[in-house]
């Protein structure tokens, strides 16, 4: 619908000629070396079974323990939303709030956000929800922080295995894949070829 | 700083979209495609930088003053502030463990707050670095800046797992709000900054 004749680089303005660019080839912008996109056929059914696999697994991790802490015989265990929650009744509401947002909410609706815009895509159906899916996905995109929680967890676990006795449930491992799913979405996400399909479905 | 470089969309009177990257005509105020707001380059985007980027310095006081966490070992009370907290684990043999830490919400927020600032004034006073070096520095910034939230992803998790009453309890202590806006505003500062004000004086410095 829209044929660009010319494109622009995010980073540093400058005016190009659209890529052609062949099956697994990255464009890049040629003065600041941004990336512009990178092509792959399959691209769509790839994204499409991690970020579905990605949100099974959240599911999984909110069903078991995220870690047990054993001290002399007393044990205490939480799950994912504890770590949030306890915050909570401490009168860290905003806090509770944001960690919740960071770590499981926001991964969340990206994830549900891609697999209906790909669905949506493929069958046809809510054209006219495409382009609002695709804006609420790319402005809550840098405020998801699936990785650095994983590496809080590894903080905090190896700070309390010298004073008591540390053990990782289900909930870490599924949080873990979990975490290398959204990382493959990241990658595999090009906004350049997103619209592009949307382009191709009005068409 | 109205004038652009040669080579660039906005010297064409052209505007990339920042949500879908159609290039169209600025007098077409709405982009056609997804109509979002077109902009040659973010509006105020150096004094909203510099605003979130003062207020977060400001915060970064008190994140530091005030108590990260709060623990309680047998009846006595400790509060641990960031650096307090970072050279306890020092102390007590984990090394490795404060080094993260350290580098996540000491250094991290110092480099950010550095090179953010440093390239608002670049623009001002133009021709610090050659905009290639300035861009690096800002997707530094951009791809650093996340990972200062682990420290308060801790405290959530400690303060979450450590409730056995007098015996050993952890509280979150003032300073994680403090800090988490100092994160969250460095970010919001990054993200409202326009990396492409950094080559608008191509032509003039760097092409010779
Ligand atoms: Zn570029
Ligand atoms: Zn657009």
């Amino acid at each position: 619908m829209f044929s660009e004749q010319v494109i622009a680089c995010h980073h540093c303005d400058l005016l190009m000629a659209p890529p052609h660019v062949k099956e697994g080839e990255c464009a890049l912008c040629p003065r600041c070396k941004h990336k512009i996109t990178r092509l792959h056929h399959s691209n769509i059914n790839q994204l499409l079974s991690y970020a579905v696999t990605g949100l099974i697994l959240l599911f999984v991790t909110t069903q078991f323990n995220l870690m047990t802490f054993n001290l002399g015989g007393n044990v205490s265990q939480i799950d994912l939303w504890q770590s949030a929650i306890n915050m909570y009744f401490d009168d860290y509401k905003i806090l509770a709030v944001l960690v919740l947002f960071f770590i499981f909410i926001l991964p969340a609706l990206i994830l549900i956000l891609i697999v209906a815009f790909i669905l949506s895509i493929k069958t046809g159906i809510g054209c006219w929800a495409q382009t609002s899916m695709l804006r609420l996905t790319f402005v809550m995109m840098p405020w998801a922080m699936v990785e650095v929680f994983l590496v809080g967890i590894l903080v905090s676990l190896v700070k309390l295995v010298t004073i008591a006795q540390m053990d990782l449930g289900w909930s870490f491992w599924a949080y873990a894949v979990f975490c290398f799913c959204y990382a493959k979405v990241l990658t595999l996400v090009d906004r350049y070829q997103f619209w592009h399909w949307i382009d191709e479905a009005h068409r | 700083m109205n004038d652009y470089c040669r080579q660039s969309a906005a010297s064409q009177q052209l505007a990339n979209c920042s949500s879908c990257s159609l290039v169209s005509p600025i007098e077409l105020e709405k982009c056609p495609r997804c109509q979002t707001q077109l902009h040659l380059r973010k509006p105020l985007n150096l004094q909203l930088t510099m605003a979130y980027l003062i207020t977060a310095l400001l915060l970064y006081i008190p994140a530091n003053l005030w108590p990260m966490m709060v623990t309680e070992k047998l009846g006595q009370v400790e509060y641990n502030t960031i650096v307090g907290g970072i050279i306890v684990l020092w102390q007590e043999g984990s090394e490795p463990i404060a080094i993260v830490v350290f580098i996540a919400s000491v250094l991290v927020p110092i480099i950010k707050f550095i090179i953010l600032f440093m390239l608002c004034f670049s623009v001002y006073f133009s021709g610090l670095l050659c905009p290639a070096k300035r861009l690096k520095l800002y997707r530094l910034t951009e791809l650093i800046g996340r990972w200062s939230m682990v420290d308060i992803f801790v405290v959530a998790i400690l303060v979450a797992l450590i409730q056995l009453d007098h015996l050993l309890n952890v509280q979150p202590g003032s300073g994680t709000i403090a800090f988490a806006g100092v994160v969250v505003l460095t970010m919001i500062a990054a993200k409202s900054f326009d990396p492409r004000v950094l080559w608008d004086d191509f032509d003039r410095k760097c092409d010779r």
